[in-house]
């Protein structure tokens, strides 16, 4: 014989109860009478009496154990082995995806109700009726394979958590068709989601249930939240936020923009239902030593989905730049570089000089010397050339020279602002005949050229030049100095940044052989103590909830910002009517039994023993 | 002493009542007797009663001269004596006659004697007896003391309004053994009593009839004692002893409660009609007046 329903066996815990209270006795009415001496004269009459009443009490116990036992057996659904044709597999796929955190009026979350769901249904696992359970959001994850044991089933469950990542149900079922496919008797898949797909994977045959949970909410979501780096301004950057209402109705709200944890920013937003508002916050500053640069946005809202309410960026981190300064002594140039966070620079007099050293710089600054036989052709490395150039012209050099022109939209002039400067002495320059370079003259004086920039086609070498004495100005007493020179010099390095990483949750992030990421988010910008013991993902991280994320590389920690970014997540107009009830497992093929499963006879004896009871009891005959 | 007040008990309506009830006593048992008792004892009244032989120191005033002169011996007259009757009214005060049935609506079994007892001790106050009132539960109480005249009613009023809450259970036989020495003369006595003595009522009663007391037993009973409906899993709960019983109250076992209760009813006054003692049953659902009228006069209690 083997039961169908071995949980109902779990209830076999409620029979000590029974003969306990009937240990201790039910409990009598109180009644107060004037005397006892008729009812002590009634039994002292007969002691048999006393000695039928126990056995009446012990009849009753008896009776009522045995229609305890029969109900168990019918609810264990017990069957003869010689019924049972072939057993049934179902497969429950448990929609673990971001939109499954929304939240219903009566404050219960969509994934809470799946999981109340599917744990009523693996109460009928059992040796033939297994089951296997998957979690489906942008992949599918078998979280228990097939078993009859409901307990594994329940722990599987119990580990099942909803994620802030997207996705299809596609997946789920086309993994849950083939986990099927080598199982005999009758199969079944049941979906446990909010919303039933329009397209059920083409090449999966067997029956699916879907069970749906939620109704249509209106939700505010942030779809875009984006940072970039503003090329003409090393010092800033902006951010790019979309905010999407996926509502019936205007929503108004504030968002928030913190910096490190810190609030920088807040911007009401009011978005017509199915609208989009975009904001751009064009001066953030860059990540410096004060601030890395994590940013989250955040929505001043209490709507369905609270997952993407919140968005995560980094900004990108522009790596010092290596200067080295070749002079003999100057004390402006020496200060303004030291000054300057965004570079790391190194001193050298003329005489150590070495043109081999110039490739193992973003910029090399030569003040008033250039290398004997520098050769531009042959030279590697950017350089920056002040007051004795390699392009200094043959003419005799200008007195008290007037600066007439400047190209304002050269980079190296951005902000720079050389009215009214005092020029002792320039020596003009003449741009070089070169085939394979563009020269620029920034400043002129008149037909001279005062500054030169020059690029080498497709190498990505460039050269500055600048003719002036800085000592014989008042140059480095102005605002334009210290800009001109950092302007140039970042010019001359290129715009290097670091990559700033970002992704979706779920998507898949391929790691080097010494990279690795903490799986579980960090608030980065508090000091958190390290725990050895958090778990770390090597090879492929795929994160499954939003936030902050260090990337440990052998250049050092990146890090990485995990959003949700779906308009299918949190798009939660369109709902499925809730399914009420339980799905229909597929049967188990029994063969019949004279007519009828074997529960319904021990049912309908134990509904006659209970008759039986009733009437005994309203009788007398029993207690 | 614990005191049970009843201010509604002998309300203005029962004091009215007590005075129809006294005329119409004297109208249905007009001839079978008068407010007066004549006692066996030879006394001085007008009625002659016997004639004995003279002898010294007899008073010569006594002396019937016409038989003196017709048969020349000295003969006595003999005359009744009228003499006062002493009624005694022993009430059972213990916890039992104060209990009621669950769902009340009818008054407790003490007040119901309370009530009988008023109503007899102001009939016999009106025919100028002595009337007194003792209550009783293990042990007899102090009396009332003895009352004569309807002026004394208010004091017998007073004392049965005040009744005492008597602790333990009913034990007539030390009770009425105490009452028989206390009393030096003998009378009328009423027990008013739901005799629920764990040791029987029958050998107290049988003293008190042994020392010549002319004894009416009036037996207290509440329907529902008699006639109980409660059924099901009980833990019933003796009030004077706190005993408690468990039982499971079937029809079956009622019937047999009540061929109990009927073979002690029975049994009480089989009893009393073989010991020469008036047995009436008042059961508190019979209003008191009723009872005095009927009840009394089934018991063949005033004569």
């Amino acid at each position: 014989m083997t039961f169908l329903n071995a949980w109902a066996a779990g209830f076999a815990g409620i029979a000590p109860v029974i003969v306990l209270l009937y240990l201790l006795k039910l409990k009598r009415r109180p009644t107060p009478v004037s005397t006892l001496l008729f009812w002590q004269r009634l039994f002292q009459e007969s002691r048999r009496r006393a000695f039928f009443q126990r056995l009446r009490q012990l009849f009753s116990l008896l009776l009522h154990l045995l229609i305890f036992a029969l109900i168990l057996g019918a609810l264990a659904h017990p069957a003869l082995d010689r019924q049972i044709r072939e057993g049934a597999s179902t497969v429950l796929i448990l929609d673990t995806r971001a939109r499954m955190q929304a939240t219903e009026p009566d404050g219960q979350t969509r994934f809470a109700r799946a999981k109340a769901e599917v744990a009523n249904v693996v109460r009928e696992a059992g040796a033939l009726r297994q089951m296997a359970m998957i979690t489906a959001d942008a992949s599918a994850r078998v979280i228990s394979p097939f078993t009859d044991d409901e307990k594994a089933l329940r722990e599987g469950l119990s580990k099942a958590a909803v994620t802030d990542a997207g996705g299809a149900l596609d997946g789920a079922i086309q993994l849950a068709g083939e986990l099927l496919a080598s199982r005999r008797g009758d199969r079944k898949i049941v979906v446990y989601t909010d919303r039933v797909p329009e397209t059920k994977p083409a090449n999966v045959n067997v029956p699916i249930d879907f069970v749906t949970v939620g109704t249509a909410r209106d939700n505010l979501a942030i779809t875009r939240f984006a940072t970039r780096a503003v090329l003409n301004s090393p010092q800033t950057s902006e951010i790019l936020l979309e905010v999407a209402n996926f509502g019936r109705a205007a929503a108004t709200t504030n968002v928030e923009i913190s910096y490190d944890g810190r609030l920088l920013d807040v911007k009401p937003l009011t978005i017509e239902p199915g609208g989009r508002a975009v904001r751009i916050f064009p001066t953030v500053p860059r990540p410096t030593n004060d601030g890395r640069g994590w940013l989250t946005a955040r929505l001043d809202t209490a709507d369905a989905l609270a997952a993407d309410n919140v968005a995560y960026a980094v900004l990108p981190v522009e790596p010092p730049q290596r200067v080295l300064l070749v002079t003999k002594g100057n004390w402006f140039l020496e200060k303004l570089l030291g000054a300057d966070q965004g570079m790391a620079f190194e001193l050298l007099t003329p005489d150590s000089f070495s043109a081999s050293l110039a490739p193992k710089f973003d910029a090399v600054v030569l003040d008033n010397f250039v290398p004997e036989g520098f050769d531009l052709a042959a030279a590697a490395g950017n350089y920056f050339f002040i007051k004795q150039t390699p392009f200094n012209a043959s003419a005799p050099p200008l007195d008290q020279p007037i600066i007439t022109d400047l190209d304002s939209h050269d980079p190296v002039l951005r902000l720079v602002n050389l009215q009214n400067i005092t020029l002792l002495h320039a020596a003009p320059l003449a741009v070089p005949k070169s085939g394979d370079w563009t020269w620029q003259t920034p400043i002129r004086s008149f037909e001279h050229p005062l500054m030169l920039t020059g690029e080498r086609h497709g190498g990505g070498q460039r050269v500055a030049a600048l003719a002036l004495d800085i000592g014989d100005s008042d140059l480095p007493l102005r605002v334009a100095f210290p800009l001109l020179i950092s302007n140039t010099l970042h010019w001359l390095a290129g715009e290097e940044t670091s990559p700033v990483l970002s992704g979706r949750a779920s998507e898949a992030l391929p790691l080097a052989a010494e990279e690795s990421v903490r799986v579980d988010p960090q608030t980065p910008w508090k000091k958190e103590s390290a725990s050895g013991s958090q778990p770390v993902a090597h090879d492929v991280f795929e994160p499954l909830t939003n936030g902050f994320y260090e990337v440990q590389t052998r250049a050092g920690p990146h890090w990485l910002a995990v959003n949700t970014f779906s308009e299918a997540e949190s798009d939660l107009r369109a709902a499925n009517t809730p399914t009420t009830g339980s799905p229909v497992l597929p049967a188990i093929s029994l063969a019949p039994l004279a007519g009828w499963p074997l529960w319904h006879y021990l049912a309908a004896a134990a509904l006659a023993l209970f008759s039986l009871e009733w009437w005994l009891f309203h009788r007398r005959r029993t207690e | 002493m614990d005191t049970a007040t009843a201010p509604l008990l002998f309300d203005s309506d029962f004091l009215a009542k007590l005075e129809q009830l006294y005329l119409l006593s004297k109208k249905l048992f007009r001839g079978a007797h008068r407010a007066e008792r004549r006692s066996r004892q030879i006394g001085s009244s007008l009625e002659f009663a016997d004639y004995r032989n003279y002898t010294l120191g007899d008073d010569l005033r006594s002396i019937d001269w016409n038989i003196y002169g017709r048969l020349d011996r000295l003969f006595v007259k003999l005359f009744e004596q009228e003499q006062d009757l002493d009624i005694s009214f022993l009430l059972d005060a213990s916890a039992s006659m104060r209990w009621t049935p669950a769902g009340g609506g009818r008054i407790p079994k003490f007040d119901q004697a309370r009530r009988i007892a008023a109503s007899l001790a102001y009939i016999g106050l009106a025919n100028l007896d002595r009337v007194n009132v003792h209550y009783f539960a293990s042990r007899l109480e102090e009396d009332l003391g003895l009352c004569r005249g309807k002026s004394q009613f208010h004091k017998v009023l007073e004392f049965l309004r005040h009744a005492p809450a008597l602790e333990g259970e009913t034990r007539l036989l030390p009770c009425l053994r105490t009452f028989a020495q206390r009393m030096k003369r003998r009378g009328l006595v009423f027990v008013l009593s739901d005799l629920f003595d764990p040791d029987g009522f029958e050998e107290g009663l049988a003293l008190l009839r042994h020392q010549q007391f002319e004894l009416h037993v009036i037996h207290v009973l509440d329907p529902a004692e008699v006639r109980p409906g409660a059924m099901g899993d009980l833990r019933l709960i003796e009030c004077e002893s706190g005993e408690a019983y468990e039982v499971t109250a079937s029809e079956a076992l009622l019937q047999r409660y009540h061929a109990e209760v009927d073979a002690f009813l029975q049994k009480a006054a089989a009893f009393c009609a073989e010991s020469g003692i008036n047995y009436a049953q008042a059961t508190t659902a019979v209003p008191f007046e009723d009872l005095v009228l009927r009840v009394l006069r089934d018991g063949r209690m005033i004569q």
